[in-house]
């Protein structure tokens, strides 16, 4: 049965390669023509895609854009900023955010938790999905090819393009916090968890709203969850010490082995125990 | 006569010398008119707009390559640079910036088409895997490109894009450490990444498509599975007689067709 499977699509692409050769056109001029017209496109949208990013971004130095601009990275065009401050290891109140191709990837780690399934976003699912795809002539092996007559390949087609829509529409949407707009939270933590009369807290709480943990973590509502962070608010009900804490913030995949979180360690001594001390501080709110 | 044969065989001359040592002139001719199903319409020219978007990327990438300078203190100052002071530096690494989206979208699109006419099927599923490998291969460019402009949004951005290929079982920390020269993100990560980006992945990238193409040429492209007549479905059915012509015109007379 198989062995005459194999048989029959062998004769097929014999025949396939009579039929070229009987009533097939040549390359040149015709399918070239088309190709060269589309390669055309493509430059021409290329470098149109160029230009709208450079003219519609203020910049003294080339006269382009608006007049009375100034030369500050911060000026964004239609197509975002051409670029933007200079990496600082030292500030992490940024968002990690990815070009727009990887937006998929980056809301699917919303969806994981932390420590329990993060790895099905990171690696799970994404490792699947590419083998998925390297199987995908071995999985279908029939040689129909008229997509009405492939109902199965058709609909798991439109699920993944529809899936994928989805994450890159809910990864560009995605709502960061500000670290300013933060800060504004800190006197309510302090009430809430009681800790207002606690100096350090207090300042490890500033610390925490503008340093970039919200942009992972969330805490008593605020901040996004991003790459299966988890909620801090009640981090430090597991008592595990301002030691651990500041172990932890300086280096999180030596404590936590596979650990996306970056290190914290430039912050300094003073900075981190005053990290530590609110989140152990954070008991969960009341 | 005799001379105009004579001009026209010094002017070939260069050629004809040419295939007698390579035969690279036979192979182009080859190449230019095989003959390829007369049904393929316009979406099979989406894997040779993705062939010039990767080109456009290895001649912008080569530009940029002669004023970007891979080291922290530098990469940002020679990004602003070639933004602001090179003479169409900002086209020319704009066309990178934007022809990266670009060639990721028409990867995507070669790949739908290919899926939707079953054209990764019996005896092409060789290519397919080569073609999934270069998608994959073309991300990686996205990702290891990301980090050059060494700014806020690319720095962080691949800070955590390490940490998650470190999450992955077994390989994962030695892949983020390969990935870093180091246990963190340091000053060896942005050369590395040069070099990952501009001369690993793409040399990558160039030899695959080289086998890509040589077996589009060697198994020829299908016809759209919705034609009438899809080329391996056999030879087209001989021209019907027309029918009689009811009274005014004779039948026409079988067997003798013009």
């Amino acid at each position: 049965m198989a062995e005459d499977r194999i048989v029959e699509r062998q004769r097929v692409f014999e025949q396939y390669k009579r039929d070229v050769k009987d009533r097939g056109k040549p390359f040149y001029p015709y399918a070239m023509f088309h190709d060269t017209v589309m390669s055309f496109v493509v430059v021409v949208v290329i470098i149109g895609l160029a230009v709208i990013w450079k003219w519609t971004t203020p910049d003294p130095h080339t006269g382009f854009g608006p007049a009375g601009s100034t030369d500050h990275p911060d000026q964004a065009g239609w197509l975002g900023k051409l670029y933007d401050e200079p990496a600082d290891p030292g500030t992490i109140s940024f968002v990690p955010r990815p070009d727009w191709y990887f937006y998929f990837l980056f809301y699917l780690l919303r969806i994981f938790k932390w420590p329990e399934s993060v790895i099905l976003g990171t690696v799970g699912i994404p490792t699947i999905a590419l083998l998925l795809l390297i199987a995908m002539p071995f999985l279908d092996q029939r040689a129909e090819r008229r997509p009405l007559h492939r109902p199965v390949a058709m609909v798991a087609a439109i699920l993944a393009v529809i899936t994928m829509g989805v994450l890159t529409y809910r990864g560009a949407t995605a709502r960061e916090s500000l670290g300013t707009e933060n800060l504004t939270h800190v006197p309510s933590w302090a009430k809430q968890q009681g800790f207002a009369n606690n100096p350090v807290a207090v300042e490890g709480a500033k610390l925490f709203a503008v340093v970039g943990c919200l942009n992972c973590h969330t805490y008593l509502g605020v901040g996004s969850h991003n790459l299966g962070a988890p909620d801090l608010s009640a981090e430090g009900s597991k008592n595990k010490g301002i030691a651990f804490q500041i172990a932890h913030l300086k280096c999180p995949s030596c404590v936590n082995p596979g650990s996306p979180m970056p290190s914290f360690a430039n912050q300094g001594a003073k900075n981190l125990r005053a990290l530590a001390t609110f989140l152990e501080a954070s008991k969960g709110g009341k | 006569m005799a001379t105009r044969d004579a001009r026209y065989e010094r002017i070939m001359y260069p050629v004809d010398w040419l295939e007698e040592r390579s035969g690279l002139v036979g192979g182009l001719r080859y190449f230019l008119f095989r003959k390829v199903p007369g049904d393929t319409n316009w979406f099979q020219t989406l894997g040779s707009a993705t062939l010039t978007a990767f080109l456009i990327q290895a001649l912008t990438g080569s530009i940029l390559a002669m004023y970007y300078k891979p080291d922290p203190k530098n990469a940002y100052p020679s990004i602003v640079h070639i933004s602001n002071d090179i003479w169409a530096g900002w086209l020319v690494r704009g066309m990178h910036r934007w022809g990266a989206s670009v060639f990721i979208i028409l990867m995507f699109l070669h790949m739908g088409r290919v899926f939707l006419f079953g054209a990764y099927k019996y005896p092409r599923e060789l290519n397919w895997i080569i073609g999934v490998l270069l998608l994959a291969l073309g991300l990686a460019e996205g990702f290891t490109g990301y980090l050059l402009p060494w700014d806020q949004t690319s720095y962080w951005a691949t800070t955590v894009g390490i940490n998650i290929n470190g999450t992955a079982p077994f390989l994962g920390p030695y892949l983020a450490q390969f990935l870093q020269g180091g246990t963190y993100i340091n000053a060896d990560t942005l050369s590395r990444f040069y070099a990952i980006h501009m001369l690993l992945i793409p040399g990558a990238i160039f030899a695959l498509i080289g086998l890509h193409l040589y077996l589009v040429i060697r198994l020829g492209v299908t016809s759209p599975p919705w034609s009438k007549h899809p080329a391996g479905s056999g030879p087209l059915a001989p021209e019907p007689e027309p029918p009689r012509s009811g009274l005014t015109r004779p039948a026409p007379r079988r067997g003798v067709r013009g």
